[in-house]
C-alpha cells in the first residue's frame, strides 16, 4: 500500500512536470516566439530588446524554463505586462469565486442525483428511470451556455424575477442573499450537466452490485427490499461512485468558464476568456497549471481514495490508474 | 416375422443423395449473414438510431445545398430593417442586429458545425487508432510513453488547452479543427490500446506471426479488422463533442471569425443584442441540439447494432415479460 501510495504520487509530480513543459513549449512555438508573444505589441526594436531583457527573454530557453517553474514553486506567478499587476493578486480571489459556483452546483446535484439513480436502479425502465435518461440525452447534447442564455432570458429578461448577470447586486457586496439569489440561473445550468452524469452513474453501479449473488442470498433470506438496497447494495454501490466524484474535482476549479462567461461570475473560467483575448500570456499559463494541478491531485485522491474504500483493489505493477 | 421393428424414416438431412444433387443445394444455400448486415439491420430496428440518422443526413443536405436553399447571402447587409421579428415577410426568422437574414445564416452555418464535426472526428480517430495500436501491440517503454503522454493530456482541461492554443495562435477555423483534434485523440487511443492488449494475445495473431506476416500487417490489417466496432461508436459520439466545442470557441469569438458565420458565433452575437431581440438565440442552439442529438443516437444505435452481447428487445416485450412474470407468482 505505501508503496503504490510513493509511486502513485511519484507519477503525479512527473505529469505534472510535463504539464508545465506542455505550456511552456506551447508559449515557444508560438509564431514569431516568446518575444512576440510576451511583450507589448508596437514597441520600438530598442524597447523592445530592454523589455525583453527585463522579462529575462534573452537567456537560453532551458535557463528561462528553470526560472519559470522556480517561481511558480514559490508561488510567484509573474506579473500582466499591460498594468504589471502580480498575476496571484488577480487569479486567487477568482478561484473563491469559482468555487462558491461550482460547490453549490455540485452538492445541488448529488443531493438529486444520488437518490434518483438509485430509486431507478429498482425501477429499471420505468416512467421516472426514462425521465432521467431523457435528461441526461439533453445534457449531453445542449451547448450549456445556450441553456444559460435562455434562462436568463426568460426569468431575468422577461419576467424580472431574478438577476441577469454577476455575483452581488452593485449596491449589495457580500450580501448573502442577495449571493443566493444570484446563484440560482448559473446553479440550474450547472448541475444539469452533472446531473445528467451522475444519475447514470449511480444507476449503473448500484444495478451491477444488484445483480450479484450475495444480494439474491439477502433476498432469498427473507430480508426487506428497503434492506437489501440500503444495508446490503448501497454500501458497494458507492465505492465507483465515489471514485468518480474524485475525478470530477478538478471540474470544481476550471469546469465552468462558459457558465461564468454568459452570467458575467467573476471566476476563474471567465478569467481565464477574457486573458486570452487580451492575450495576457503569463496569466494564462499560470492558470493552465494552477488547474492542472488540481486535475491531478484530483485524479491522485480517486485512486488513494478508491484503494482504500476497496479491499479487493490491487496495487500491483502497472494497476496505477483504475483500468 | 411378426415383430420385425419398423425402423424410422431416416431423418431428412441423413439420406443419401447422388452429389450433383447435393452440390446443387450447397450453392443454393445462402451465405451466413456477416456481423456488419446482422449490425445494420438492427440499427434499422432501432426508432431512435433511424431518427437520428435520418435528421442528421437532413442536416447534411442543407450543409451541401447551403447555397441553393437559402433565401440570401448569409452576409447581405439591410440596415434598414434590422432585428425583425420571425415572420417577417421575406425573412422566415427575421432579421439580425445588423438586417442579416437568420434563416440563411443558420443554413449556412450548418456548413461550418458539420465539417468541423467530421474533420475532427476524423483526425482524431486516425491519430488516437495509430497511437493506440503501436503501444497496445509493442507494449514495454513505447507504451509507457504513448500513456504517459495521454496521462498528461488528460490533466490539462481540454476547454482551457484550446483556448490557450488558440490564443496564441490566432483564431482561425483550420486552426481550430486542428487544435480540437489535438485535444480529443486520447479516448481512442487508450480505447484501442486496451483491445490491442487483449487481441494481441489471441492464437490467430500467433498463427499469422508463424506463417510470417509483419506486425505492421496485423496491427493494421488483422487486429484493426477486429477492433473496428468500438472505434466506428466513439468516432461517430466524437462529432457531436466537437461540434459542441466548436460552437462554445466560437461562442468566445475564439474560432469561427466573422465573415464566417457559425452556430456559436451566431449564438455571441445573439447574447450581445439580447435586449432588443431576445428569439434570436433560439434558433442556433436548437439547431446544434438537434444535431448532436442525432449524431448521439446514431452513435447509441451503431453500439447497440455491432455489440454482439447486446440482442435489441423491444420495451413492450420486455414488458409484457415482466408482467406475466409478476403474475406467476414466482
Amino acid at each position: 500500500m505505501t508503496e503504490y501510495l510513493i509511486r502513485r504520487s511519484l507519477q503525479s509530480v512527473l505529469v505534472l512536470f510535463l504539464i508545465s513543459i506542455l505550456t511552456f513549449a506551447m508559449i515557444h512555438a508560438a509564431p514569431g516566439g516568446p518575444t512576440q508573444v510576451l511583450l507589448a505589441p508596437g514597441l520600438s526594436p530598442e524597447a523592445a530588446k530592454i523589455q525583453a531583457h527585463n522579462l529575462g527573454l534573452d537567456r537560453s530557453v532551458p535557463v528561462q524554463f528553470l526560472s519559470w517553474i522556480g517561481g511558480m514553486l514559490q508561488g510567484d506567478l509573474g506579473h500582466t505586462f499591460k498594468n504589471n499587476i502580480p498575476v496571484g493578486d488577480i487569479l486567487w480571489p477568482t478561484v473563491g469565486h469559482t468555487m462558491v459556483l461550482m460547490i453549490a452546483a455540485w452538492l445541488l446535484s448529488l443531493i438529486i442525483a444520488i437518490p434518483w439513480g438509485i430509486y431507478n436502479s429498482t425501477r429499471e425502465y420505468g416512467l421516472s428511470d426514462q425521465t432521467s435518461s431523457f435528461i441526461s440525452y439533453l445534457g449531453f447534447a445542449m451547448p450549456t451556455f445556450w441553456f444559460g442564455i435562455i434562462l436568463q432570458q426568460y426569468f431575468a429578461l422577461k419576467r424580472d424575477w431574478l438577476p441577469l448577470s454577476d455575483m452581488y447586486d452593485m449596491d449589495k457586496q457580500g450580501n448573502f442573499g442577495n449571493l443566493l439569489l444570484h446563484l440560482v440561473l448559473p446553479v440550474t445550468v450547472l448541475s444539469l450537466g452533472f446531473l445528467a452524469a451522475y444519475v447514470k452513474y449511480s444507476r449503473s453501479s448500484m444495478l451491477e452490485v444488484l445483480n450479484q449473488d450475495y444480494i439474491r442470498t439477502a433476498r432469498a433470506k427473507g430480508l426487506t427490499e428497503r434492506k437489501v438496497v440500503f444495508r446490503h447494495a448501497l454500501r458497494n454501490a458507492l465505492i465507483p461512485i465515489i471514485t468518480i466524484l474524485g475525478l470530477d474535482l478538478p471540474i470544481l476549479v476550471g469546469g465552468a468558464a462558459l457558465t461564468e462567461r454568459v452570467f458575467n461570475w467573476p471566476g476563474m473560467g471567465r478569467l481565464f476568456v477574457d486573458m486570452a483575448v487580451a492575450r495576457e500570456y503569463s496569466v494564462l499559463m499560470s492558470i493552465t497549471l494552477v488547474v492542472s494541478v488540481f486535475v491531478v491531485i484530483g485524479n491522485l485522491l480517486a485512486d488513494i481514495l478508491y484503494a482504500v474504500v476497496d479491499p479487493r483493489v490491487q496495487y500491483g505493477r502497472g494497476g496505477g490508474t483504475a483500468a | 416375422m411378426s415383430d420385425a421393428k419398423v425402423l424410422p424414416p431416416i431423418p431428412e438431412e441423413n439420406r443419401y443423395e447422388p452429389r450433383e444433387k447435393r452440390a446443387k443445394a450447397r450453392t443454393v444455400e445462402a451465405r451466413p449473414e456477416g456481423p456488419w448486415k446482422t449490425g445494420a439491420k438492427k440499427f434499422m430496428r432501432n426508432p431512435f438510431a433511424v431518427a437520428g440518422l435520418v435528421l442528421l443526413l437532413i442536416f447534411i443536405g442543407i450543409a451541401l445545398l447551403a447555397h441553393w436553399l437559402a433565401p440570401y447571402p448569409p452576409n447581405k447587409l439591410d440596415l434598414m430593417f434590422p432585428n425583425l421579428p420571425a415572420g417577417s415577410s421575406g425573412h422566415l426568422l427575421g432579421t439580425d442586429e445588423l438586417g442579416r437574414d437568420v434563416f440563411s445564416r443558420l443554413l449556412y452555418s450548418s456548413r461550418i458545425s458539420l465539417t468541423v464535426g467530421f474533420s475532427v472526428a476524423f483526425v482524431s480517430v486516425i491519430v488516437g487508432t495509430l497511437i493506440g495500436a503501436i503501444s497496445g501491440y509493442f507494449g514495454g517503454w513505447v507504451d509507457t510513453i504513448a500513456m504517459r503522454i495521454v496521462d498528461v493530456m488528460y490533466s490539462v482541461p481540454s476547454l482551457f488547452l484550446n483556448i490557450l492554443i488558440l490564443a496564441i495562435f490566432g483564431a482561425k477555423a483550420s486552426y481550430m479543427i486542428w487544435v480540437l483534434a489535438f485535444t480529443s485523440w486520447m479516448g481512442v487511443a487508450r480505447l484501442v490500446r486496451g483491445n490491442y492488449l487483449q487481441l494481441r494475445e489471441m492464437q490467430y495473431v500467433e498463427a499469422a506471426k508463424a506463417i510470417g506476416v509483419s506486425d505492421w500487417r496485423i496491427i493494421f490489417v488483422h487486429l484493426l479488422r477486429n477492433s473496428s466496432a468500438p472505434i466506428i461508436v466513439t468516432a461517430t459520439l466524437m462529432v457531436g463533442g466537437a461540434i459542441l466545442s466548436e460552437s462554445a470557441l466560437s461562442y468566445l469569438s475564439l474560432g469561427i471569425q466573422p465573415p464566417s458565420t457559425s452556430w456559436g458565433l451566431m449564438l455571441s452575437n445573439a447574447q450581445a443584442s439580447m435586449l432588443t431581440d431576445p428569439m434570436q438565440a433560439l434558433y442556433p442552439g436548437l439547431c446544434i441540439l438537434i444535431v448532436v442529438l442525432a449524431v448521439n443516437f446514431v452513435g447509441d444505435g451503431i453500439r447497440d447494432a455491432l455489440d454482439p452481447r447486446k440482442t435489441t428487445i423491444p420495451q413492450r416485450r420486455l414488458d409484457q415479460w415482466r408482467k406475466r412474470f409478476s403474475k406467476s407468482g414466482i
